[in-house]
C-alpha cells in the first residue's frame, strides 16, 4: 500500500505549483487553473488523510469542495466572458485600469 | 436632584441644545440673538454659585452631581464645582458672550453655523472645566477641537485651513496619548481595587508602581502640554491665533490654553504625585524657556495678532512655573494668572481685531500716532498693554507677583530668572504701544473712535482688569480651600523625599492680600 | 453527539428565513416589469426585519446542532443582526443608485440575501466545513455583485481581482483546513481544541496550518498583507456594493476567524497571537499611510477599511472576554459608520457622473448643508473622535489591549489614528472650507435618505449612550467564553 506520505507530498507538490502558476502566470485562464490546481491538491489530501484516519469527513468535504469548484468555475469564467467582451483580452498585463 | 445640580447640568447643556435651533433659524441677525441669550443666561448662572452657595460640602465640593452613564467601564457623568472651576466657568462664560459681541458684525458669511459652533464650544469647555469623571474630562476635552477646527478653519483668514488642521492634529495626538494614561490608569486601579472607574476621586488613591507612573504622567503632560502649549509643542499657537477670526482667538487664548492648565492643576499632579514630583526639573526648565523663548520672538514680530500670541505662551510660562513650584501661594497665582490672562489677552485680541477691521491689516508698522486719532480706543489699548505686561494695581501683577513669590520659596534662583523675564515682556509690549499709539501716523486715512458696541464690549473688561488688580481677593477667597486641599497630598509626597527642598508651604492668606496691595 | 431533532430546524430558521427571502426574491422578479424592480428591494428589507425579529426571538438559546456542526448561541445572534442592518442598509443605498448605472435588476437584491445568508453560517458554523461553505456562499455571491455593472470596464476588473484572489485565498485556508483534519482526525472546533489540549500532537504542522488559516481569513478581513485586492476591487465595483462587502463579508470574515481561533486553536494561542499581533500593526500602518495619498474617495475608504481591520485585530490579539467583546462591538459600530460613508458617495453626483473623486466634494457643504453635516459626521466617526460611536468602539478596543497587557499595541493603534485624522479631516476641510466647481447633484430618493438616517442616529445614539451595546455583545459571548 502506498505510505500517506507520498500523498502528502503529492499533494504539498500540486498545492506549490498551483500557487506558483497563480502568482507567475499572466494569462487569468491558467491562473484560474492554477487554483484549481490548488483545490485538488487539498481534495488529495483530504481523502489520503481520510482513509487513514478511517473517518468519513474527509470525503463528504471533498464533495463539498467539489460542488463548489464547480460554482466557482461557472463564476469564474462568466466573469472572464464578461470582461472579454468588453475588451477582448485575457491577460492580467493588459487589465491595468486601477492599478495591482 | 437639587437646583443646585440643576444649575451645574444646565451651566454645561444649555449651549448645545441652544444650538440646534440656531443651526435651523435661516437667518444671521436671529442666530446671533439667540447665542448672545444664551451666553448672557450662561454668564448669570455662573454667577449664582458667587452669591449663593460658596459654602463647601464637607468633601470639598460646592456642589457634586453623580449620574451613571455606561456602567459597563465604570463611567459615571460626574460634574463637580469647587472654587477653581467656579472661577474658570465663570470666565468661559464671559468670554463666550464677548465672542458673540465681537463677532456681531464681523461675522457675516454663514453666520447661524457660526454660532452653532460657537455654542457647541462654549458645553465643551465648560465641561472640560467641571467634569470630575476622567472618560467625561477626556470627551469634552476631544469634542473642543471640532468647532474650534471649523472656527478656524471656515471663518478664519490667511492660511486658514493650513492653521486648522495644525492645530487639529497637534492637539489631537497629544491627547491621544492622554487617553492611553487614562485606560492605563483605569486599568492599574481596576486591577488593585477589583472596581473599574474612572471617577477622579477613586483613581487618586490608586497605588502606581514609579517607572510606570513616571510613563502615565509623562503622556498626561503632553496632552496638557499641547494646550498650554509649552515651549517645544507650542507651534500651532501663533499660526491657529494668527488666523482664527477674533472671537476664536480670544477663545483660544482666553479659554483653551486655560483647559491645559487646568488639567495639571485638577488632575495632572493629583493624580500622580510622586511622578509629578520626579517631573518637576524638566516642568521648570519648559516653563522658563517658554517664558524667555516666546518674549524673545514675540520682539521680532510685526503681526500684532501673531505678537499677541507669541505673548501668550510667554504668560502661560509663568502660570506653568507656578504649576510647577506647587505650593499654596505659587498656585493660587497661577489660577488667579489663568483668569488674568483670559481677561487681558482676550481684550488684547479684541482689540487687535478692531483695529484690523478698521485698518485691514495688522501690521505693526501700518500704524503709529492713533493715540491723537482715536483716544477712545487708544486708551483701552494701552490699559490692556500695561496690564499684560503686569503694572502694579492691575489685574496680571497680583498673579505674577504670588507666582513669583511662590516659586521663590522653592527655587529662589529660578524665580530670579523668571522675574528678569518680566522685564523681557516689558520691552516687546512697549514697543507695540510705542509704535501703534505714538509716533507720527503711518497714514492719512479715517480712523473711527470706538463705536458703542465695542466700549460696551470693552468697558466690562477694563473695569475687571483693574477691580482685580485693586482687590484680588475677590478671586483668591474662592480657590483658597480647594487650593489647601490639591497642595497637601502632593506636597507631602515632595518633603517625603523627591525633592528636598521642598517644605510644606503653610497658609498663604497673608501672602495674597500682600499681592493685592502693591 | 446530539440527536436529529426540532432543534435542528430552529436553531437554522434565520438562515431559512433568509434564503427563502432570497428565492421568493428571484421569483417575483420575474413577476415584476422592468422599472419596477425596487419592490423587491422594499420586499427584502421587510423580509430582513421579520428575520431579525424570528432571530431576537431565539436570543438566550444555546443550540448545538447537526451532529456538531453548526451552532446558535448568542454570538452568532450578535452577528446575525449586524448582518441583517448591514443588508438592509445597503439594499436601501442601492435602490437609488442601481437604477442609475443600469444595474436594476431583481438578482441585485437575491444576491446581497444569499450573500447575507452565506454570512450567517460562518457566523453560526463550529465546523470548519459548515465554515467554510458558509464562506463560499457569500464569496460566490459577493463576485458576481462586484461585477454588477456589466458593461463597466472598471466593474469587470474589480470582479475578476476579486474573484481570482478571492478563490486562491480560499484554496490556502482549505490547505490549512486539509492539514489541521490531518493532525486532529476531526474538522469539529470543539474536537480541534480538544484534541490540541490533550497534547497528542505538537509539531509544526499545526502551526503551518494555523499560518494558512490567517491567510485565508486575512484575505477575508481585508488585513496586511492580504490586502493587495481591497484597493482596486473597492474602486471598481458598484460603490452601492463596495458599502456591503466592505461592511458584511468583513464582519463575517472576523466571526469565522475569532470562533475558529477562540474555540479551535485556543492551545497554540502564543502561536497565533503573534502572528495577528503583527498583521494588526501592518494593517494599521499600511492602512492609514497609504491612505493619506489617495484622491480617490473609495480608495481612500478601502485603505482606511484595511486600517479598520487593524483596530478590530487589536481587540482580536488581546483576546478572553473583554477582547472578543471590543471586536464585535467595533464591528458593529463600523458597520454604521462605513456604510453611511459610502452611503454619501452613493449619494453625490457632480456634473452628471459619480462623484468619486475627493474634489468633487469640495464646497458640498454650501450647497448641501444636510449632506456635508451627515458625511462630517461619518468623517469623524471613522477618525474616532466623540461623541461618535467610532470614538468608543476605538475606546474599547484599546482598553482591552491595555487591559491584556498589549500596550504598545494600543501605543501604535494610537498614533495611527492620529495619523488617520488626518484624511479623514481632508474631506471635511474639502467641504466645508473649499469652493464649490461644477454642478452637484444629490441622487438622494427617499430610501437612501433613510438609510442614511439609520446609520446616523447608529453613530451619535451609540456614541453616546453604549451601554446597551457593551452589554449586549457581552452577554452574546457568555456562552462560548
Amino acid at each position: 500500500m502506498v505510505p500517506l506520505n507520498w500523498y502528502i507530498a503529492l499533494s504539498a507538490a500540486v498545492f506549490c505549483i498551483g500557487v506558483a502558476g497563480v502568482l507567475s502566470r499572466r494569462n487569468i485562464i491558467i491562473i484560474f487553473l492554477s487554483i484549481e490546481l490548488i483545490l485538488n491538491s487539498v481534495n488529495i489530501l483530504l481523502v489520503a488523510y481520510s482513509h487513514f484516519l478511517n473517518s468519513m469527513r474527509g470525503q463528504v468535504f471533498v464533495f463539498f469542495i467539489m460542488a463548489v469548484a464547480a460554482a466557482e468555475a461557472a463564476i469564474g469564467l462568466a466573469i472572464i466572458i464578461a470582461l472579454y467582451r468588453n475588451k477582448e483580452t485575457v491577460l492580467t498585463d493588459e487589465i491595468n485600469l486601477m492599478k495591482w | 436632584m437639587g437646583i443646585r445640580q440643576g444649575i451645574l447640568l444646565a451651566l454645561v447643556f444649555v449651549p448645545v441644545l441652544a444650538a440646534i435651533p440656531v443651526l435651523l433659524v435661516p437667518s444671521g441677525r436671529a442666530a446671533r440673538l439667540i447665542a448672545l441669550i444664551i451666553t448672557a443666561f450662561e454668564l448669570a448662572l455662573s454667577l449664582v454659585p458667587f452669591a449663593v452657595f460658596m459654602q463647601p460640602r464637607p468633601d470639598g465640593w460646592l456642589v457634586r452631581l453623580d449620574l451613571s452613564w455606561i456602567p459597563a467601564f465604570g463611567i459615571n457623568f460626574s460634574l463637580g464645582l469647587d472654587g477653581i472651576s467656579l472661577l474658570m466657568a465663570a470666565l468661559t462664560a464671559f468670554l463666550f458672550m464677548l465672542s458673540v459681541l465681537v463677532s456681531w458684525d464681523a461675522i457675516r458669511d454663514k453666520s447661524p453655523m457660526f454660532h452653532f459652533m460657537l455654542l457647541v464650544m462654549e458645553t465643551c469647555v465648560m465641561g472640560v472645566f467641571l467634569s470630575t469623571d476622567l472618560f467625561l474630562f477626556y470627551l469634552f476635552w476631544e469634542v473642543m477641537l471640532v468647532p474650534m477646527f471649523f472656527l478656524i478653519g471656515v471663518w478664519g483668514h490667511g492660511r486658514k485651513v493650513y492653521s486648522a488642521v495644525k492645530f487639529f492634529v497637534y492637539t489631537f495626538t497629544g491627547s491621544l496619548f492622554m487617553l492611553l494614561a487614562i485606560i492605563g490608569l483605569y486599568v492599574i486601579h481596576g486591577s488593585q481595587a477589583g472596581e473599574y472607574t474612572f471617577a477622579l476621586e477613586a483613581l487618586k488613591s490608586t497605588h502606581v508602581e514609579p517607572a510606570t507612573g513616571l510613563w502615565l504622567f509623562a503622556a498626561f503632560f503632553i496632552g496638557f502640554a499641547v494646550k498650554v502649549p509649552v515651549f517645544p509643542i507650542h507651534s500651532w499657537l501663533p499660526d491657529a491665533h494668527t488666523d482664527a477670526p477674533t472671537a476664536g482667538s480670544v477663545i483660544l487664548a482666553g479659554l483653551l490654553l486655560k483647559t491645559g492648565a487646568y488639567g495639571l492643576i485638577r488632575f495632572g499632579f493629583p493624580l500622580f504625585p510622586e511622578a509629578s514630583a520626579a517631573y518637576i526639573p524638566v516642568i521648570l526648565a519648559v516653563g522658563i524657556i517658554g517664558v524667555y523663548y516666546a518674549a524673545w520672538i514675540a520682539y521680532a514680530q510685526e503681526d500684532m495678532k501673531r505678537l499677541v500670541a507669541y505673548s501668550s505662551i510667554s504668560h502661560l510660562g509663568f502660570v506653568v512655573l507656578g504649576i510647577a513650584a506647587w505650593n499654596e501661594v505659587s498656585l493660587a497665582g497661577s489660577v488667579l494668572q489663568m483668569v488674568n490672562h483670559g481677561i487681558t489677552t482676550g481684550a488684547l485680541f479684541i482689540m487687535v481685531g478692531m483695529l484690523d477691521e478698521r485698518m485691514h491689516t495688522r501690521d505693526i508698522s501700518a500704524f503709529g500716532g492713533l493715540w491723537s486719532k482715536a483716544p477712545g480706543l487708544s486708551a483701552f489699548f494701552l490699559l490692556f498693554i500695561v496690564s499684560s505686561l503686569g503694572l502694579p494695581g492691575l489685574n496680571n501683577f497680583a498673579g505674577e507677583l504670588l507666582i513669583l513669590v511662590g516659586l521663590f520659596k522653592e527655587y529662589p534662583y529660578l524665580a530670579a530668572a523668571a522675574f528678569a523675564g518680566v522685564v523681557f515682556t516689558l520691552i516687546y509690549l512697549l514697543r507695540l504701544a510705542q509704535k501703534v499709539l505714538f509716533g507720527p501716523p503711518a497714514t492719512d486715512a479715517e480712523f473711527h473712535d470706538l463705536s458703542p458696541r465695542e466700549a460696551a464690549i470693552l468697558v466690562p473688561l477694563a473695569i475687571l482688569v483693574v477691580v482685580i488688580g485693586l482687590y484680588p481677593r475677590i478671586l483668591i477667597g474662592p480657590i483658597e480651600g480647594p487650593i489647601k486641599a490639591l497642595v497637601s497630598p502632593v506636597a507631602a509626597v515632595k518633603t517625603a523625599g523627591a525633592t528636598p527642598q521642598a517644605a510644606t508651604a503653610p497658609a498663604q492668606t497673608a501672602a495674597a492680600d500682600r499681592g493685592g496691595t502693591p | 453527539m446530539p440527536s436529529f431533532s426540532m432543534d435542528n430546524m430552529v436553531s437554522i430558521l434565520p438562515e431559512m428565513i433568509v434564503l427563502s427571502l432570497a428565492l421568493a426574491v428571484l421569483m417575483f422578479d420575474l413577476a415584476l416589469p422592468k422599472d419596477e424592480k425596487r419592490y423587491l428591494a422594499y420586499f427584502s428589507v421587510a423580509g430582513l426585519a421579520i428575520a431579525g425579529y424570528q432571530t431576537m426571538n431565539l436570543a438566550g438559546l444555546q443550540l448545538d446542532t447537526f451532529y456538531g456542526m453548526f451552532v446558535l448561541d448568542g454570538y452568532a445572534i450578535f452577528f446575525k443582526v449586524l448582518f441583517y442592518i448591514a443588508a438592509a442598509i445597503a439594499i436601501l443605498i442601492s435602490i437609488g443608485y442601481v437604477k442609475g448605472q443600469e444595474m436594476d435588476k431583481g438578482e441585485y437584491y437575491a444576491l446581497i440575501l444569499f450573500a447575507t445568508a452565506g454570512m450567517m453560517v460562518m457566523a453560526s458554523g463550529a465546523d470548519l466545513i459548515s465554515i467554510y461553505l458558509g464562506l463560499e456562499l457569500m464569496a460566490l455571491s459577493v463576485y458576481i455583485l462586484a461585477g454588477f455593472m456589466r458593461g463597466s470596464m472598471k466593474s469587470n476588473e474589480a470582479a475578476l481581482k476579486y474573484f481570482l484572489l478571492g478563490a486562491f485565498s480560499s484554496g490556502i485556508l482549505l490547505y490549512g483546513i486539509a492539514i489541521i483534519y490531518g493532525v486532529t482526525g476531526t474538522t469539529n472546533l470543539a474536537g480541534i481544541a480538544a484534541f490540541i489540549q490533550s497534547g497528542q500532537y505538537s509539531g509544526p504542522a499545526l502551526t503551518l496550518a494555523m499560518i494558512l488559516l490567517v491567510a485565508g481569513f486575512g484575505f477575508k478581513v481585508a488585513a496586511v498583507p492580504f490586502h493587495m485586492w481591497v484597493p482596486d476591487v473597492y474602486e471598481g465595483a458598484p460603490t452601492s456594493v463596495t458599502a456591503f462587502m466592505s461592511v458584511g463579508p468583513k464582519a463575517a470574515g472576523f466571526a469565522a476567524f475569532l470562533r475558529v481561533f477562540t474555540t479551535a486553536l485556543p492551545g497554540i494561542q502564543p502561536d497565533w497571537t503573534v502572528i495577528i499581533a503583527s498583521l494588526a500593526i501592518m494593517s494599521m500602518l499600511i492602512g492609514n499611510v497609504v491612505a493619506i495619498s489617495q484622491t480617490n474617495i473609495k480608495r481612500m475608504l478601502a485603505y482606511s477599511s484595511i486600517a479598520h481591520a487593524g483596530y478590530a485585530m487589536v481587540g482580536f490579539v488581546s483576546g478572553g472576554m473583554q477582547g472578543v467583546s471590543s471586536v464585535m462591538m467595533y464591528l458593529f459600530i463600523y458597520m454604521f459608520m462605513n456604510l453611511g460613508a459610502f452611503g454619501m458617495v452613493v449619494m453625490l453626483r457632480k456634473d452628471g457622473v459619480a462623484g468619486e473623486e475627493l474634489k468633487d466634494f469640495a464646497g458640498l457643504a454650501k450647497k448641501n448643508r444636510t449632506a456635508a453635516l451627515l458625511m462630517m459626521v461619518f468623517m469623524f466617526s471613522l477618525a474616532g473622535i466623540p461623541p461618535t460611536a467610532g470614538f468608543m468602539g476605538k475606546f474599547y478596543v484599546f482598553m482591552a489591549a491595555i487591559d491584556a497587557g498589549f500596550t504598545w499595541l494600543a501605543i501604535i493603534g494610537v498614533m495611527m489614528s492620529a495619523v488617520s485624522a488626518y484624511f479623514y479631516l481632508r474631506v471635511i476641510m474639502y467641504m466645508y472650507m473649499k469652493e464649490p466647481e461644477g454642478e452637484f447633484e444629490l441622487a438622494a430618493p427617499l430610501s437612501l435618505k433613510l438609510a442614511m438616517a439609520v446609520a446616523v442616529l447608529g453613530v451619535l445614539y451609540i456614541g453616546m449612550a453604549p451601554a446597551g451595546l457593551i452589554d449586549f455583545a457581552r452577554i452574546s459571548i457568555a456562552g462560548m467564553m
